[in-house]
């Protein structure tokens, strides 16, 4: 059995399996129970001055029969006085000492403010903060949340004061809802950032219902934007875990945050550059004991990979991830149909033929029966095909030699700009 | 007629061309596609342009002469 063990930027905990700083981690209750059923740490739900919140506060959407594809929510920070918050973290700490318990702060960007809850958080034994500059609802119109999070001057003064008075590691957790992530997790790095943390949920509204014409949720008929989260939001904090890994400046560890619901899901964002992951979503839709099929199947995998540690995996895929200007324009699949397997349902005809490149007929073969098959010279490769297909194993994307060398994008412009020379003005016009 | 025929077309005059002797001198790149220069050593001969229209002819041209620099490196 593997090491599952991690070490976030000096914070140590069992497993890489962290309850992200949301409703599951409200009490020392939740947290404890969440403890004993296998999580390896746990970010404390957002410490600053307490909260009033609303009825209701949560919406999901279903889609295609599958109940939280996305998760909405327009919760608060804690509603809770902080000595009230940091009695429990002290008691949860006693009794778990060696998991992590993280603290999520947020306060008005003053120095005074930071020092302060910064030293009383401590106190009572945290093993590390988060900052949270990320929370895109209620928060934001106070200034706070990802009000802060979207200035990235503002992110670096608020790290570097936190930096001023912190004895424990800091994580800055921050906002999806801005341009280019990197920038804000730059200058959380120049502010003294320890590791950062990523994404905060994304600015939603679930739905309209159509009859009431009422948003979802309201609030006694009115509505707000809320944070986005659940699996429907995987691949965009996949891609800026990875565009943080793989920037030089980015030189802290991470701890993933998105939509990550299974197991499978926690080693795509190990490889891409996770230290250690955050789930919300995934426990709130299935409860605390889903860490239990997490753990096992990221032991097996390990086995499996005969990797001793899971520490092994972080940042394992970062150097595949490329700018577009770099990828191989020669490397060419197409599509091929296994009759055996195909079932004539037709949609990848329909798909190719309404929507691609027209490269699969419907033809009939030798016994008289209906087949479709790819003309391998017109696919351009596109996987939608696969994609739409229904049966498993009817449909592969093949490898097949172009017969021409490797050439990026960038390499060939090269190519047209050392031959445009030979053009003149004259002739561009 | 498919696109893999389109290029097909105009892969067979790009490699006529380089055939006989002909290189890749120039190249400009507009909305109307790729207007390529071929020039021959021989004065006789001349120059001939060619307007590649198919993505995969104006990527193949590129790929020769820039399969050729890597040659000569």
């Amino acid at each position: 059995m593997a090491d599952l063990s991690i070490d976030l930027a000096g914070i140590k905990s069992p497993n890489p399996f962290w309850l992200a700083s949301a409703p599951p981690t409200n009490t020392g209750y939740q947290v404890q129970r969440a403890f004993e059923a296998g999580w390896g740490g746990a970010v404390w739900k957002t410490l600053g001055d307490p909260i009033i919140n609303t009825s209701s506060r949560f919406a999901a959407v279903n889609f295609n029969g599958q109940r939280v594809a996305g998760f909405n929510n327009i919760e608060l920070i804690t509603d809770r006085p902080l000595d009230v918050n940091l009695k429990e973290i002290y008691e949860t700490k006693k009794r778990f000492p060696n998991h992590a318990v993280v603290a999520s702060l947020m306060v008005e960007p003053t120095q005074e403010k930071w020092h302060e809850i910064v030293k009383r958080v401590e106190d009572v034994g945290v093993d590390g903060l988060e900052l949270n500059f990320g929370c895109p609802h209620g928060m934001a119109e106070r200034g706070m949340g990802a009000a802060s999070g979207q200035q990235p001057d503002l992110v670096e003064a608020q790290t570097y004061w936190v930096k001023e008075v912190a004895t424990t590691p800091v994580i800055v957790k921050l906002t999806p809802n801005i341009t280019d992530i990197t920038v804000t997790a730059r200058h959380a790095v120049k502010g003294g950032a320890d590791a950062i943390s990523l994404i905060n949920t994304i600015n939603s509204l679930a739905g309209v219902d159509i009859h009431s014409w009422n948003t979802i949720p309201h609030i006694g008929g009115k509505g707000a934007h809320g944070g986005y989260c659940g699996p429907a939001v995987k691949p965009i904090a996949l891609n800026m875990v990875a565009e943080c890994a793989r920037h030089p400046e980015v030189t802290v560890p991470i701890s993933g945050i998105g939509g990550i619901s299974t197991w499978q899901d926690v080693v795509e964002f190990m490889l891409m550059g996770s230290t250690a992951i955050q789930v919300c979503t995934a426990a709130m839709h299935h409860g605390f004991r889903i860490v239990e099929e997490m753990i096992d199947g990221l032991n097996n995998y390990l086995d499996e990979k005969g990797l001793a540690s899971v520490t092994e995996l972080t940042g394992k895929s970062v150097s595949k991830y490329s700018n577009w200007g770099d990828l191989n324009l020669n490397y060419k699949v197409v599509a091929r149909i296994n009759e055996d397997n195909c079932i004539n349902c037709n949609k990848c005809h329909i798909a190719c033929e309404d929507t691609s490149h027209q490269c699969i007929d419907m033809l009939t073969n030798a016994e008289g029966k209906a087949i479709l098959k790819v003309r391998e010279e017109d696919c351009v490769g596109c996987n939608l095909c696969s994609i739409v297909c229904p049966a498993e194993g009817a449909i592969d994307m093949v490898e097949v030699d172009s017969g021409l060398p490797p050439m990026t994008w960038n390499e060939r412009q090269r190519v047209v700009g050392s031959l445009s020379g030979s053009y003149s003005k004259a002739e561009v016009v | 007629m498919s696109a893999y025929d389109e290029f097909a077309k105009e892969k067979q005059e790009i490699d006529a061309l380089l055939d006989q002797g002909y290189t890749v001198t120039g190249m400009l790149e507009t909305l109307d596609g790729a207007k390529v220069k071929f020039g021959s050593g021989e004065p006789a001969k001349g120059s001939v342009e060619l307007l590649l229209l198919t993505a995969d002819a104006r990527k193949y041209v590129t790929t020769l002469v820039f399969a050729g620099l890597q040659k000569a490196q």
